[in-house]
Protein backbone atom coordinates (compact mmCIF):
# COMPACT_ATOMS: atom_id res chain seq x y z
CA UNK A 1 0.00 0.00 0.00
CA UNK A 2 1.15 3.22 -0.28
CA UNK A 3 1.91 5.02 1.87
CA UNK A 4 1.20 9.12 1.79
CA UNK A 5 4.91 10.83 2.82
CA UNK A 6 5.94 8.70 -0.46
CA UNK A 7 3.25 10.21 -1.91
CA UNK A 8 4.47 13.67 -1.23
CA UNK A 9 8.06 12.71 -1.81
CA UNK A 10 6.83 11.56 -5.36
CA UNK A 11 4.90 14.74 -6.10
CA UNK A 12 8.00 16.68 -5.12
CA UNK A 13 10.07 15.05 -7.13
CA UNK A 14 7.83 15.83 -10.19
CA UNK A 15 7.55 19.38 -9.18
CA UNK A 16 11.70 20.00 -9.68
CA UNK A 17 11.15 20.84 -13.19
CA UNK A 18 8.16 23.39 -12.17
CA UNK A 19 8.13 27.15 -13.49
CA UNK A 20 7.78 28.10 -10.45
CA UNK A 21 9.42 29.84 -7.59
CA UNK A 22 10.97 27.75 -4.52
CA UNK A 23 8.58 29.33 -2.56
CA UNK A 24 5.54 28.76 -4.79
CA UNK A 25 6.33 25.46 -5.36
CA UNK A 26 5.87 24.40 -2.07
CA UNK A 27 2.86 26.42 -1.36
CA UNK A 28 1.01 24.76 -4.56
CA UNK A 29 2.36 21.40 -2.88
CA UNK A 30 1.16 21.91 0.48
CA UNK A 31 -1.99 22.85 -1.07
CA UNK A 32 -2.62 19.90 -2.69
CA UNK A 33 -0.76 17.48 -0.11
CA UNK A 34 -4.06 16.18 1.68
CA UNK A 35 -4.66 14.11 -1.49
CA UNK A 36 -3.66 10.60 -0.58
CA UNK A 37 -4.09 11.14 2.97
CA UNK A 38 -6.52 7.99 3.46
CA UNK A 39 -6.36 5.30 0.79
CA UNK A 40 -8.89 2.18 1.08
CA UNK A 41 -8.05 -0.38 -1.49
CA UNK A 42 -10.37 -2.94 -2.84
CA UNK A 43 -10.03 -6.22 -5.16
CA UNK A 44 -14.12 -5.28 -6.49
CA UNK A 45 -16.63 -2.98 -6.38
CA UNK A 46 -18.97 -1.74 -7.33
CA UNK A 47 -18.41 1.90 -7.32
CA UNK A 48 -15.64 3.63 -6.04
CA UNK A 49 -17.82 7.24 -5.71
CA UNK A 50 -20.85 5.22 -3.96
CA UNK A 51 -18.22 4.09 -1.02
CA UNK A 52 -17.45 7.50 -0.97
CA UNK A 53 -20.75 8.80 -1.52
CA UNK A 54 -22.57 6.45 1.82
CA UNK A 55 -19.06 7.38 4.01
CA UNK A 56 -19.88 11.10 3.34
CA UNK A 57 -23.80 10.76 4.52
CA UNK A 58 -23.12 8.47 7.47
CA UNK A 59 -24.44 10.05 10.34
CA UNK A 60 -22.89 7.62 12.76
CA UNK A 61 -19.19 8.53 12.17
CA UNK A 62 -16.92 11.99 12.17
CA UNK A 63 -16.61 13.78 8.98
CA UNK A 64 -14.60 12.13 6.41
CA UNK A 65 -10.78 13.61 5.69
CA UNK A 66 -10.51 15.48 2.49
CA UNK A 67 -8.22 13.94 0.36
CA UNK A 68 -9.81 10.50 1.21
CA UNK A 69 -8.95 7.94 -1.56
CA UNK A 70 -10.79 4.55 -2.62
CA UNK A 71 -9.25 2.59 -4.91
CA UNK A 72 -10.22 -0.52 -6.68
CA UNK A 73 -8.78 -3.26 -9.53
CA UNK A 74 -12.40 -3.79 -10.82
CA UNK A 75 -15.76 -1.93 -10.28
CA UNK A 76 -18.87 -3.94 -11.30
CA UNK A 77 -21.08 -1.17 -11.72
CA UNK A 78 -19.36 1.17 -12.94
CA UNK A 79 -21.05 4.83 -14.97
CA UNK A 80 -19.89 7.27 -16.49
CA UNK A 81 -22.48 10.84 -17.10
CA UNK A 82 -26.16 9.56 -17.77
CA UNK A 83 -25.64 6.83 -16.25
CA UNK A 84 -23.67 5.39 -19.29
CA UNK A 85 -21.98 1.94 -18.49
CA UNK A 86 -18.17 2.18 -17.98
CA UNK A 87 -16.17 -0.48 -18.89
CA UNK A 88 -13.94 -1.01 -15.57
CA UNK A 89 -12.17 -4.88 -15.80
CA UNK A 90 -8.67 -5.53 -13.60
CA UNK A 91 -5.95 -3.94 -15.66
CA UNK A 92 -8.04 -0.34 -15.20
CA UNK A 93 -7.36 2.42 -12.56
CA UNK A 94 -10.35 3.04 -10.57
CA UNK A 95 -10.45 5.15 -8.26
CA UNK A 96 -12.42 8.14 -6.27
CA UNK A 97 -11.56 11.01 -4.10
CA UNK A 98 -13.34 13.64 -1.90
CA UNK A 99 -12.11 17.02 -2.06
CA UNK A 100 -13.57 19.80 0.88
CA UNK A 101 -14.61 22.49 -0.90
CA UNK A 102 -13.13 25.08 0.02
CA UNK A 103 -12.59 27.23 -3.28
CA UNK A 104 -14.58 30.65 -4.31
CA UNK A 105 -16.96 29.30 -6.82
CA UNK A 106 -15.22 31.06 -9.82
CA UNK A 107 -12.47 29.25 -8.86
CA UNK A 108 -14.13 25.83 -8.01
CA UNK A 109 -15.08 25.40 -11.64
CA UNK A 110 -11.73 24.73 -12.32
CA UNK A 111 -11.42 21.85 -10.39
CA UNK A 112 -12.85 19.63 -13.17
CA UNK A 113 -9.87 20.35 -15.50
CA UNK A 114 -7.45 20.10 -12.76
CA UNK A 115 -8.01 16.83 -12.35
CA UNK A 116 -7.75 16.58 -16.18
CA UNK A 117 -4.85 17.59 -16.85
CA UNK A 118 -3.48 15.77 -14.36
CA UNK A 119 -4.69 12.06 -15.56
CA UNK A 120 -3.38 13.67 -19.21
CA UNK A 121 -0.22 14.64 -17.44
CA UNK A 122 0.44 11.12 -15.97
CA UNK A 123 -0.32 8.99 -19.20
CA UNK A 124 1.79 11.33 -21.17
CA UNK A 125 4.68 10.60 -18.59
CA UNK A 126 4.22 7.03 -19.51
CA UNK A 127 4.40 7.22 -22.73
CA UNK A 128 0.90 7.95 -24.37
CA UNK A 129 0.28 11.00 -26.20
CA UNK A 130 -2.52 12.02 -24.86
CA UNK A 131 -5.16 15.16 -24.86
CA UNK A 132 -8.33 16.89 -23.07
CA UNK A 133 -11.57 16.92 -24.92
CA UNK A 134 -13.20 19.78 -23.51
CA UNK A 135 -14.00 19.58 -20.04
CA UNK A 136 -11.75 16.61 -19.19
CA UNK A 137 -11.50 13.67 -21.42
CA UNK A 138 -8.69 12.00 -22.03
CA UNK A 139 -8.24 10.89 -25.18
CA UNK A 140 -5.35 9.31 -27.80
CA UNK A 141 -5.52 9.75 -31.28
CA UNK A 142 -9.48 10.77 -30.84
CA UNK A 143 -9.55 7.46 -28.41
CA UNK A 144 -11.13 7.31 -24.97
CA UNK A 145 -8.44 6.35 -22.62
CA UNK A 146 -9.86 8.18 -18.94
CA UNK A 147 -13.07 10.12 -17.50
CA UNK A 148 -13.77 11.84 -14.96
CA UNK A 149 -16.91 12.50 -13.36
CA UNK A 150 -17.56 15.06 -10.56
CA UNK A 151 -20.14 16.10 -8.33
CA UNK A 152 -20.48 18.80 -5.73
CA UNK A 153 -22.32 16.64 -1.99
CA UNK A 154 -23.20 17.95 1.11
CA UNK A 155 -22.31 16.12 3.85
CA UNK A 156 -24.14 15.17 6.87
CA UNK A 157 -23.07 18.77 8.94
CA UNK A 158 -23.40 20.65 5.78
CA UNK A 159 -20.03 20.85 4.05
CA UNK A 160 -19.73 20.59 0.94
CA UNK A 161 -17.33 18.11 -1.06
CA UNK A 162 -15.92 17.61 -4.56
CA UNK A 163 -16.76 13.90 -4.88
CA UNK A 164 -14.08 12.68 -8.40
CA UNK A 165 -14.65 9.47 -9.89
CA UNK A 166 -11.68 8.77 -12.27
CA UNK A 167 -11.40 5.70 -14.70
CA UNK A 168 -8.24 5.00 -16.95
CA UNK A 169 -7.36 2.21 -18.95
CA UNK A 170 -4.71 0.61 -18.48
CA UNK A 171 -3.82 -2.98 -19.61
CA UNK A 172 -6.82 -3.31 -21.02
CA UNK A 173 -6.79 -5.27 -24.27
CA UNK A 174 -9.88 -6.14 -24.71
CA UNK A 175 -13.30 -3.96 -24.79
CA UNK A 176 -16.78 -4.75 -25.91
CA UNK A 177 -17.73 -4.81 -28.95
CA UNK A 178 -19.52 -0.69 -29.08
CA UNK A 179 -16.44 0.50 -27.92
CA UNK A 180 -13.33 -1.29 -29.54
CA UNK A 181 -13.05 0.89 -32.66
CA UNK A 182 -13.91 4.06 -30.15
CA UNK A 183 -11.54 3.59 -26.80
CA UNK A 184 -7.84 2.62 -26.32
CA UNK A 185 -5.68 1.81 -23.02
CA UNK A 186 -2.22 2.71 -22.41
CA UNK A 187 -1.11 -0.69 -22.83
CA UNK A 188 -2.25 -0.82 -26.59
CA UNK A 189 -0.71 2.74 -26.90
CA UNK A 190 2.88 1.81 -25.55
CA UNK A 191 3.13 -1.75 -26.91
CA UNK A 192 3.62 -2.70 -23.13
CA UNK A 193 2.19 -3.85 -20.06
CA UNK A 194 2.59 -1.28 -16.98
CA UNK A 195 2.29 -1.31 -13.05
CA UNK A 196 -0.98 -0.20 -12.23
CA UNK A 197 0.00 0.89 -8.70
CA UNK A 198 2.89 2.74 -10.02
CA UNK A 199 0.66 4.85 -12.33
CA UNK A 200 -1.68 5.54 -9.63
CA UNK A 201 0.88 6.98 -7.28
CA UNK A 202 1.93 9.37 -10.16
CA UNK A 203 -1.68 10.38 -10.79
CA UNK A 204 -2.05 10.72 -7.09
CA UNK A 205 0.91 13.31 -7.04
CA UNK A 206 0.11 14.74 -10.23
CA UNK A 207 -3.19 15.42 -8.78
CA UNK A 208 -1.75 16.83 -5.84
CA UNK A 209 0.28 19.22 -7.71
CA UNK A 210 -2.58 20.41 -10.09
CA UNK A 211 -5.22 20.99 -7.02
CA UNK A 212 -2.58 22.25 -5.24
CA UNK A 213 -2.23 24.48 -8.29
CA UNK A 214 -5.80 25.76 -8.08
CA UNK A 215 -5.63 27.08 -4.57
CA UNK A 216 -2.28 28.72 -5.09
CA UNK A 217 -3.53 30.48 -8.11
CA UNK A 218 -7.04 31.50 -6.12
CA UNK A 219 -4.99 32.59 -3.38
CA UNK A 220 -2.50 35.00 -5.56
CA UNK A 221 -5.91 36.24 -7.53
CA UNK A 222 -7.03 36.94 -4.18
CA UNK A 223 -3.80 39.51 -3.39
CA UNK A 224 -3.78 40.78 -6.77
CA UNK A 225 -0.77 39.52 -8.08
CA UNK A 226 -2.15 36.88 -11.12
CA UNK A 227 -5.35 38.49 -13.21
CA UNK A 228 -8.23 35.76 -13.52
CA UNK A 229 -7.23 35.23 -17.47
CA UNK A 230 -3.52 34.41 -15.88
CA UNK A 231 -5.25 31.53 -14.16
CA UNK A 232 -2.07 28.32 -14.85
CA UNK A 233 -4.57 25.70 -14.51
CA UNK A 234 -6.25 26.94 -17.43
CA UNK A 235 -3.30 27.98 -19.02
CA UNK A 236 -1.90 24.37 -18.61
CA UNK A 237 -4.97 22.97 -19.97
CA UNK A 238 -5.09 24.51 -23.20
CA UNK A 239 -1.19 23.24 -23.56
CA UNK A 240 -3.05 19.86 -23.37
CA UNK A 241 -6.41 20.26 -25.02
CA UNK A 242 -6.77 19.16 -29.03
CA UNK A 243 -10.27 21.19 -29.02
CA UNK A 244 -9.70 23.98 -30.49
CA UNK A 245 -10.24 23.86 -34.32
CA UNK A 246 -12.42 20.44 -33.90
CA UNK A 247 -16.01 20.54 -35.66
CA UNK A 248 -18.08 19.36 -32.74
CA UNK A 249 -21.19 18.23 -32.32
CA UNK A 250 -22.17 19.96 -28.63
CA UNK A 251 -25.38 18.71 -26.61
CA UNK A 252 -25.81 18.67 -22.54
CA UNK A 253 -26.44 14.68 -22.96
CA UNK A 254 -24.52 14.62 -26.55
CA UNK A 255 -25.12 10.88 -27.29
CA UNK A 256 -29.00 10.90 -26.75
CA UNK A 257 -30.28 14.86 -27.43
CA UNK A 258 -27.36 16.42 -29.70
CA UNK A 259 -27.87 20.16 -30.19
CA UNK A 260 -26.21 21.54 -32.52
CA UNK A 261 -22.73 21.44 -35.01
CA UNK A 262 -20.22 23.89 -34.60
CA UNK A 263 -16.31 24.54 -34.59
CA UNK A 264 -14.47 24.88 -31.09
CA UNK A 265 -12.69 28.37 -31.39
CA UNK A 266 -11.67 28.60 -28.19
CA UNK A 267 -11.87 28.35 -24.10
CA UNK A 268 -12.81 31.68 -22.17
CA UNK A 269 -11.12 32.60 -19.44
CA UNK A 270 -13.96 30.52 -16.80
CA UNK A 271 -13.64 27.69 -19.00
CA UNK A 272 -16.40 28.32 -21.65
CA UNK A 273 -16.42 26.68 -24.56
CA UNK A 274 -16.73 29.10 -27.25
CA UNK A 275 -18.00 27.76 -30.28
CA UNK A 276 -18.30 29.42 -33.67
CA UNK A 277 -21.63 28.01 -35.14
CA UNK A 278 -22.50 27.10 -38.94
CA UNK A 279 -24.26 30.13 -39.26
CA UNK A 280 -21.07 31.86 -38.56
CA UNK A 281 -22.94 33.29 -35.09
CA UNK A 282 -20.78 32.30 -31.64
CA UNK A 283 -22.41 31.12 -28.50
CA UNK A 284 -20.13 29.83 -25.41
CA UNK A 285 -21.39 27.12 -23.07
CA UNK A 286 -20.54 26.32 -19.61
CA UNK A 287 -22.19 22.80 -19.23
CA UNK A 288 -22.41 20.25 -21.60
CA UNK A 289 -20.35 17.91 -23.66
CA UNK A 290 -18.90 17.59 -27.07
CA UNK A 291 -18.06 14.91 -29.88
CA UNK A 292 -15.56 15.21 -32.35
CA UNK A 293 -17.02 14.90 -35.76
CA UNK A 294 -14.12 13.92 -37.35
CA UNK A 295 -13.05 11.62 -34.85
CA UNK A 296 -14.08 7.96 -32.87
CA UNK A 297 -15.85 8.50 -29.19
CA UNK A 298 -15.75 6.26 -26.60
CA UNK A 299 -16.92 5.22 -23.61
CA UNK A 300 -18.24 8.43 -21.51
CA UNK B 1 -46.42 42.72 -1.26
CA UNK B 2 -49.06 41.43 0.93
CA UNK B 3 -52.73 40.15 0.06
CA UNK B 4 -54.11 43.95 1.52
CA UNK B 5 -51.75 46.26 -0.40
CA UNK B 6 -52.84 44.43 -3.67
CA UNK B 7 -54.86 47.08 -5.41
CA UNK B 8 -55.58 45.57 -8.97
CA UNK B 9 -57.02 48.57 -10.49
CA UNK B 10 -53.96 50.80 -8.86
CA UNK B 11 -51.73 47.97 -10.84
CA UNK B 12 -53.24 47.39 -14.27
CA UNK B 13 -54.05 51.47 -14.49
CA UNK B 14 -50.63 51.69 -14.13
CA UNK B 15 -49.80 49.02 -17.20
CA UNK B 16 -52.16 50.73 -19.32
CA UNK B 17 -50.66 53.99 -19.01
CA UNK B 18 -47.26 52.82 -19.69
CA UNK B 19 -47.01 49.52 -20.79
CA UNK B 20 -43.12 49.30 -20.99
CA UNK B 21 -40.35 48.10 -19.33
CA UNK B 22 -37.54 50.47 -18.90
CA UNK B 23 -34.12 48.62 -19.26
CA UNK B 24 -30.94 50.59 -18.03
CA UNK B 25 -27.88 49.28 -20.01
CA UNK B 26 -24.42 50.41 -17.57
CA UNK B 27 -20.79 50.28 -18.51
CA UNK B 28 -19.87 46.84 -18.74
CA UNK B 29 -16.63 47.92 -17.22
CA UNK B 30 -14.74 51.12 -16.62
CA UNK B 31 -13.60 52.28 -20.09
CA UNK B 32 -14.16 54.55 -23.04
CA UNK B 33 -17.64 54.92 -23.99
CA UNK B 34 -18.60 55.17 -27.87
CA UNK B 35 -22.49 55.19 -28.89
CA UNK B 36 -23.37 53.67 -31.25
CA UNK B 37 -27.04 54.18 -31.59
CA UNK B 38 -29.22 57.53 -31.38
CA UNK B 39 -32.13 58.19 -29.59
CA UNK B 40 -35.41 56.84 -30.65
CA UNK B 41 -33.50 54.11 -32.75
CA UNK B 42 -35.74 50.86 -32.79
CA UNK B 43 -33.14 48.04 -31.48
CA UNK B 44 -33.55 44.12 -31.32
CA UNK B 45 -32.44 41.44 -28.42
CA UNK B 46 -30.99 38.57 -28.57
CA UNK B 47 -32.68 35.63 -30.75
CA UNK B 48 -31.48 32.62 -32.41
CA UNK B 49 -32.57 28.97 -31.56
CA UNK B 50 -30.44 29.16 -28.79
CA UNK B 51 -30.18 32.64 -28.14
CA UNK B 52 -26.79 32.78 -29.98
CA UNK B 53 -27.36 35.68 -32.43
CA UNK B 54 -26.68 39.39 -30.87
CA UNK B 55 -28.98 41.83 -30.45
CA UNK B 56 -28.30 45.92 -32.07
CA UNK B 57 -24.65 47.24 -30.79
CA UNK B 58 -25.63 49.65 -28.39
CA UNK B 59 -22.20 51.06 -27.54
CA UNK B 60 -18.57 50.13 -27.76
CA UNK B 61 -15.91 50.30 -24.26
CA UNK B 62 -12.61 50.25 -24.63
CA UNK B 63 -10.04 50.00 -22.05
CA UNK B 64 -6.44 48.66 -22.69
CA UNK B 65 -7.34 49.13 -25.89
CA UNK B 66 -9.17 46.50 -26.31
CA UNK B 67 -12.55 47.73 -27.78
CA UNK B 68 -15.94 45.68 -26.83
CA UNK B 69 -19.20 45.99 -28.83
CA UNK B 70 -21.92 45.38 -25.87
CA UNK B 71 -25.15 44.78 -27.81
CA UNK B 72 -28.95 45.04 -26.53
CA UNK B 73 -30.63 42.20 -24.46
CA UNK B 74 -34.39 43.12 -25.19
CA UNK B 75 -36.07 44.50 -28.21
CA UNK B 76 -37.32 47.99 -27.81
CA UNK B 77 -36.90 51.97 -28.44
CA UNK B 78 -33.84 53.78 -27.58
CA UNK B 79 -35.78 56.17 -25.29
CA UNK B 80 -32.66 57.52 -23.31
CA UNK B 81 -28.57 58.04 -24.06
CA UNK B 82 -26.39 59.35 -22.05
CA UNK B 83 -25.12 61.67 -24.59
CA UNK B 84 -22.61 63.23 -22.51
CA UNK B 85 -20.54 60.21 -21.82
CA UNK B 86 -19.68 59.95 -25.52
CA UNK B 87 -16.03 59.63 -26.29
CA UNK B 88 -15.18 59.68 -22.00
CA UNK B 89 -14.32 57.70 -20.10
CA UNK B 90 -16.83 55.90 -17.30
CA UNK B 91 -16.40 53.71 -14.79
CA UNK B 92 -18.08 50.66 -14.26
CA UNK B 93 -21.86 50.37 -13.31
CA UNK B 94 -22.46 53.85 -14.98
CA UNK B 95 -25.97 54.38 -16.60
CA UNK B 96 -25.48 54.72 -20.62
CA UNK B 97 -28.69 54.16 -22.61
CA UNK B 98 -32.37 53.12 -21.76
CA UNK B 99 -34.44 50.80 -24.00
CA UNK B 100 -37.90 51.22 -23.48
CA UNK B 101 -39.56 47.58 -24.02
CA UNK B 102 -42.98 47.24 -25.15
CA UNK B 103 -44.38 44.64 -22.77
CA UNK B 104 -46.47 41.75 -23.97
CA UNK B 105 -49.72 40.19 -22.22
CA UNK B 106 -47.43 37.53 -20.68
CA UNK B 107 -45.21 39.90 -19.68
CA UNK B 108 -47.42 42.47 -17.87
CA UNK B 109 -48.41 39.17 -15.95
CA UNK B 110 -44.87 38.19 -15.05
CA UNK B 111 -44.47 41.64 -14.11
CA UNK B 112 -46.84 41.59 -11.36
CA UNK B 113 -46.72 38.38 -10.60
CA UNK B 114 -42.92 39.14 -9.75
CA UNK B 115 -43.92 41.30 -7.28
CA UNK B 116 -45.94 38.90 -5.24
CA UNK B 117 -43.88 35.13 -5.92
CA UNK B 118 -40.60 34.56 -4.09
CA UNK B 119 -38.20 34.46 -6.75
CA UNK B 120 -35.66 32.24 -6.76
CA UNK B 121 -32.54 32.98 -9.12
CA UNK B 122 -29.43 30.98 -10.93
CA UNK B 123 -26.55 30.87 -8.31
CA UNK B 124 -24.23 30.55 -11.12
CA UNK B 125 -24.24 30.99 -15.14
CA UNK B 126 -25.23 26.89 -15.75
CA UNK B 127 -27.35 24.61 -17.14
CA UNK B 128 -30.39 23.83 -14.35
CA UNK B 129 -32.54 20.98 -13.60
CA UNK B 130 -34.82 19.71 -11.23
CA UNK B 131 -34.19 17.28 -8.72
CA UNK B 132 -34.82 13.62 -9.49
CA UNK B 133 -37.82 14.11 -6.60
CA UNK B 134 -39.40 17.20 -7.98
CA UNK B 135 -39.28 16.13 -11.29
CA UNK B 136 -41.22 13.53 -10.65
CA UNK B 137 -43.77 15.31 -8.62
CA UNK B 138 -44.13 17.75 -11.07
CA UNK B 139 -44.51 14.64 -13.95
CA UNK B 140 -47.10 13.03 -11.62
CA UNK B 141 -48.89 16.28 -10.39
CA UNK B 142 -48.00 19.51 -11.95
CA UNK B 143 -45.97 22.14 -10.26
CA UNK B 144 -48.58 23.89 -8.46
CA UNK B 145 -48.83 20.78 -6.51
CA UNK B 146 -45.79 21.20 -5.06
CA UNK B 147 -45.14 22.99 -1.37
CA UNK B 148 -41.16 23.42 -0.86
CA UNK B 149 -39.56 24.67 2.13
CA UNK B 150 -36.18 25.86 2.82
CA UNK B 151 -33.31 23.43 3.19
CA UNK B 152 -35.39 21.26 0.09
CA UNK B 153 -33.08 20.16 -2.41
CA UNK B 154 -34.79 20.62 -5.62
CA UNK B 155 -32.75 21.76 -8.30
CA UNK B 156 -29.43 20.19 -10.07
CA UNK B 157 -27.03 22.69 -10.85
CA UNK B 158 -24.47 21.31 -14.13
CA UNK B 159 -21.54 23.52 -14.50
CA UNK B 160 -17.86 22.42 -16.26
CA UNK B 161 -19.11 18.57 -15.82
CA UNK B 162 -19.97 19.15 -12.24
CA UNK B 163 -23.21 18.59 -10.66
CA UNK B 164 -23.84 20.52 -7.50
CA UNK B 165 -27.23 19.86 -5.65
CA UNK B 166 -29.29 23.22 -5.07
CA UNK B 167 -30.91 24.02 -2.20
CA UNK B 168 -34.10 26.17 -1.32
CA UNK B 169 -33.62 29.00 0.77
CA UNK B 170 -36.41 30.96 0.23
CA UNK B 171 -39.96 31.40 1.85
CA UNK B 172 -41.98 28.26 1.83
CA UNK B 173 -44.61 27.78 -0.66
CA UNK B 174 -46.39 26.71 -3.40
CA UNK B 175 -44.05 26.21 -6.96
CA UNK B 176 -46.30 28.73 -8.79
CA UNK B 177 -43.93 29.55 -11.87
CA UNK B 178 -40.88 27.72 -13.83
CA UNK B 179 -38.48 30.22 -15.49
CA UNK B 180 -36.69 27.55 -17.10
CA UNK B 181 -36.67 24.61 -19.40
CA UNK B 182 -34.72 21.94 -17.67
CA UNK B 183 -31.13 21.78 -19.51
CA UNK B 184 -31.65 25.43 -20.77
CA UNK B 185 -28.46 27.44 -19.92
CA UNK B 186 -29.29 30.14 -17.48
CA UNK B 187 -27.52 33.37 -16.80
CA UNK B 188 -26.85 33.95 -13.36
CA UNK B 189 -29.02 36.29 -10.91
CA UNK B 190 -32.30 35.38 -13.64
CA UNK B 191 -34.75 33.60 -11.62
CA UNK B 192 -35.27 30.33 -12.07
CA UNK B 193 -38.62 29.38 -10.04
CA UNK B 194 -41.39 31.83 -8.63
CA UNK B 195 -42.72 30.40 -5.54
CA UNK B 196 -46.33 31.45 -3.80
CA UNK B 197 -46.56 31.59 0.00
CA UNK B 198 -49.97 29.72 0.15
CA UNK B 199 -52.02 32.12 1.46
CA UNK B 200 -50.93 34.28 -1.23
CA UNK B 201 -52.27 31.38 -4.32
CA UNK B 202 -55.59 33.12 -4.45
CA UNK B 203 -54.57 36.52 -5.36
CA UNK B 204 -51.96 35.56 -7.45
CA UNK B 205 -55.40 33.46 -9.84
CA UNK B 206 -56.93 36.64 -9.25
CA UNK B 207 -54.09 38.76 -11.28
CA UNK B 208 -53.72 36.03 -13.67
CA UNK B 209 -57.36 35.80 -14.53
CA UNK B 210 -57.93 39.72 -14.14
CA UNK B 211 -54.62 40.52 -16.99
CA UNK B 212 -56.35 37.77 -19.12
CA UNK B 213 -59.90 39.01 -19.31
CA UNK B 214 -59.14 42.60 -19.40
CA UNK B 215 -56.05 42.87 -21.21
CA UNK B 216 -56.23 43.80 -25.34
Amino acid sequence: MLAHGDLLDLAASLSADSPFSPSATHRILRYGAPLGCRISHHHTLSRCMDQLRDRIRATDRPAPATGKVVWADRLTASQGRFHRHWFAPEGGLHMAFLWADTLLPEWGRFLPFAVGIACCETLCAFGAGACLKWVNDILVQGRKIGGVLTETIIGVPGERYFLVGIGININVVEFPEELRSRATSLRLETGQPHGVTKIFAHLLARLQWNIGLLGYSEEQWLAGRIRFEENPVLLRWRELADSPGKKVMFGYDVQKAPLYRGTVLNIDRQGGLILCLEDGSKITEYAGEIEYLDAPDAQA
Amino acid sequence: MSTDTIHFDEILSKYRSDPYEYVDMRAVHAGEIRFLVEEGAEVQGVSGEWQHIPGSPIYEITRERNPKVITSKTNGTVSFINRELDGKFVEAGTRLVTIRHPLKKKEIIEAILQEVLYLFPAPERARYFFSMDIQSRIDQKGARSIVIQPGDEIITMSLMKRDTPVFYDGEPGILHSIYFSPGDSIDQGVPLLGVCPEEKLSVVQKIITRVKAEWE
